[in-house]
């Protein structure tokens, strides 16, 4: 006869004597936790549909223009105005993803969770925005890949455009940098997630017309320099002029970009104030 | 031996002091911190978390500085706070996984010990469901879960009956008084009510505005607190005195009766009493004993 196999005994209560990590650990967990929050990745169906729809979008002009050089043999879209181009879906991304990776913590109070472990505030907050920049790379980046490994691959009349698709890969880093650095700030300082979506919509859409409605005016006045300047209250055309500067790239649509490091230092300080005020709001979380 | 100990501690704030000189030791096992809302109880944590500095006086926790060594402390303690925290759309499983990797458990290290942990603090199936639909009893069990998830060696509790009916804080406390001495973890077991605490603490710390009162091992306490009010509609004088020559602390407040339960016989006494006189009883109820009544 055989013996019974499957016993199950009540062992009670086992401590644990594994590894334990340190901050630096948490903190990456955390940040893969909250890149696959920004994509809906281990969370609902519901969750994936506005991230992958808006991923979708953004490689479609990568496939037209893949088909373009296939069938025509002509030029592919320009690396370098890909995200100018295609502003409303990255702002729409920001807007819909940003609250997603930090309204929950706020509005259901589980930071002091993450505070009463190794994990610090500013790793917390780090962590964050590693994951958001890192989402909107994804976002940029992998079109623009695809684009390029496309032109590759078709054997095109003329020389392949190495140096636009560079310094458009520079251009989509600055652009993830200063783009989560607004959106997460904005989308912190409410911990509802529907005003996030909505005060960091509101940003970008007050931006886009200061822009265009300023620069219209000014130029009409005949004051070029200010113009030139007032362009740039649109972050996308920020980052396309400090690109155009920095790799020596057409600017977009041929605008008349001040030259120097001039929006470079713009862009700076508006990142730094940005997560300045990020931190003060946590900081403010933590007293609380 | 000594898990956590005050130095004259203590937090002023613009407007309020919140601790006042507070000297405290805490060695192993359960203890208790009592005081009224306001009295200074998770102000006392978050200095000994190390996430708010004090104002004057030290305090080491297993030994270590919370103003320097704030992290291996917090790597050490587990921390359930009083409010709500936890996310509805997600499952038990997932969130107490997440909190195990944030203190610092490896992935694989981190899923088993969040299923340990659920096991041992009674959710069942429902661990795999959103969080949002759970009861207040099964919030306060994951909320419980993810302060032992990283098997710490000392655990904080912050009201941790709040909001539970009867039964729920039976389950609560009989929990809490386990993870004190079958699991071995120190508990610091915050509360204002002291009846409830005397059930499960071995020593109980009681504070009122910043202040220590009093912090002394269980037995001194529980005679004192025990107490149960009767009501009868005539008569009151005479159950009174039966009570008191079968040697009862009996207490006359206007139209009830305040009995100090000395033992299990105190009850069946009373009921005796009651059916002797041939008694008609209104009200027979267990008062939960507050701080005040130990101490007026």
């Amino acid at each position: 006869m055989s013996q019974p196999t499957g016993v199950i005994h009540d062992i009670g209560y086992r401590h644990y004597d594994g590894p334990r990590l340190g901050r630096g650990a948490a903190a990456v967990a955390l940040g893969v936790h909250s890149l696959r929050g920004a994509f809906g990745l281990g969370r609902t169906f519901k969750s994936k549909i506005m991230p992958f729809l808006l991923f979708g979008t953004m490689m479609l002009p990568a496939v037209v223009s893949i088909t373009i050089m296939a069938l025509l043999k002509q030029v592919p879209m320009g690396y370098t105005d890909y995200a100018v181009f295609m502003q409303p879906v990255i702002a729409i991304f920001l807007a819909a993803q940003s609250p997603v990776l930090v309204a929950p913590d706020l509005r259901h109070r589980v930071i002091p969770l993450y505070l009463s472990r190794p994990i610090t505030i500013v790793d917390y907050i780090g962590a964050k925005l590693v994951a958001m920049i890192a989402a909107l790379l994804i976002l940029m980046v992998v079109p623009l890949t695809v684009q390029f490994a496309g032109e590759l691959l078709i054997d095109l009349p003329m020389p392949l455009h190495t140096h636009e698709y560079l310094a458009a890969l520079g251009g989509s880093l600055l652009n993830a940098v200063l783009l989560t650095a607004i959106g997460l700030t904005l989308a912190s300082f409410t911990p509802r997630r529907g005003l996030g979506v909505a005060s960091v919509i509101a940003f970008y859409m007050f931006t886009l017309a200061a822009s265009a409605v300023l620069t219209g005016v000014l130029e009409s006045e005949g004051y070029r320099d200010a113009s030139s300047w007032s362009i740039l209250l649109n972050p996308f055309f920020l980052v396309n002029a400090v690109q155009s500067n920095l790799f020596g790239t057409q600017p977009t649509e041929g605008l008349p970009f001040p030259s120097g490091a001039g929006p470079a230092l713009i862009l700076l300080a508006v990142v730094a104030l940005a997560v300045t005020g990020l931190y003060a709001r946590y900081r403010k979380a933590l007293t609380a | 031996m000594t898990i956590l100990a005050t130095e004259a501690l203590t937090k002023r704030y613009p407007r309020v002091t919140a601790l006042d000189q507070l000297t405290v030791d805490v060695g192993t096992g359960v203890t208790g911190l009592v005081g009224a809302n306001g009295a200074g109880k998770s102000t006392l944590i978050k200095i000994l978390l190390g996430l708010v500095p004090a104002s004057e006086g030290s305090a080491r926790v297993l030994g270590l500085d919370p103003v320097t060594q704030g992290q291996e402390i917090r790597r050490s303690v587990g921390y359930m706070p009083e409010h709500d925290c936890l996310p509805p759309d997600q499952s038990a499983t997932e969130f107490i996984v997440h909190m195990a990797r944030m203190s610092g458990l490896p992935r694989i290290a981190a899923r088993e010990r969040a299923a340990d942990t659920l096991r041992h603090v009674g959710l069942q199936e429902e661990r795999y469901r959103p969080i949002g639909g759970y009861s207040t009893g099964m919030k306060q069990r994951v909320k419980l879960a993810q302060a032992l998830v990283h098997d710490p060696k000392v655990i904080f509790l912050d009201e941790p009956t709040n909001g539970l009916d009867p039964q729920g804080r039976d389950e609560m406390l009989r929990l809490v008084h386990r993870i004190g001495t079958e699991f071995g973890i120190s508990v610091l077991v915050c509360s204002h009510l002291l009846g409830e605490l005397e059930r499960i603490c071995d020593h109980v710390i009681v504070i009122d505005a910043g202040r220590l009162l009093r912090s002394s091992a269980i037995g001194e306490l529980t005679q004192a607190s025990q107490v149960i009010s009767v009501e009868v509609e005539e008569g009151l004088e005479k159950l009174a005195a039966r009570l008191t020559e079968t040697g009862e602390t009996v207490v006359v407040e206007g139209r009830s009766l305040t009995v100090q339960v000395r033992a299990d016989e105190t009850y069946d006494l009373l009921r005796d009493a009651v059916v002797d006189l041939d008694l008609n009883l209104v009200r027979l109820e267990q008062r939960h004993a507050r701080i005040e009544d130990v101490f007026r």
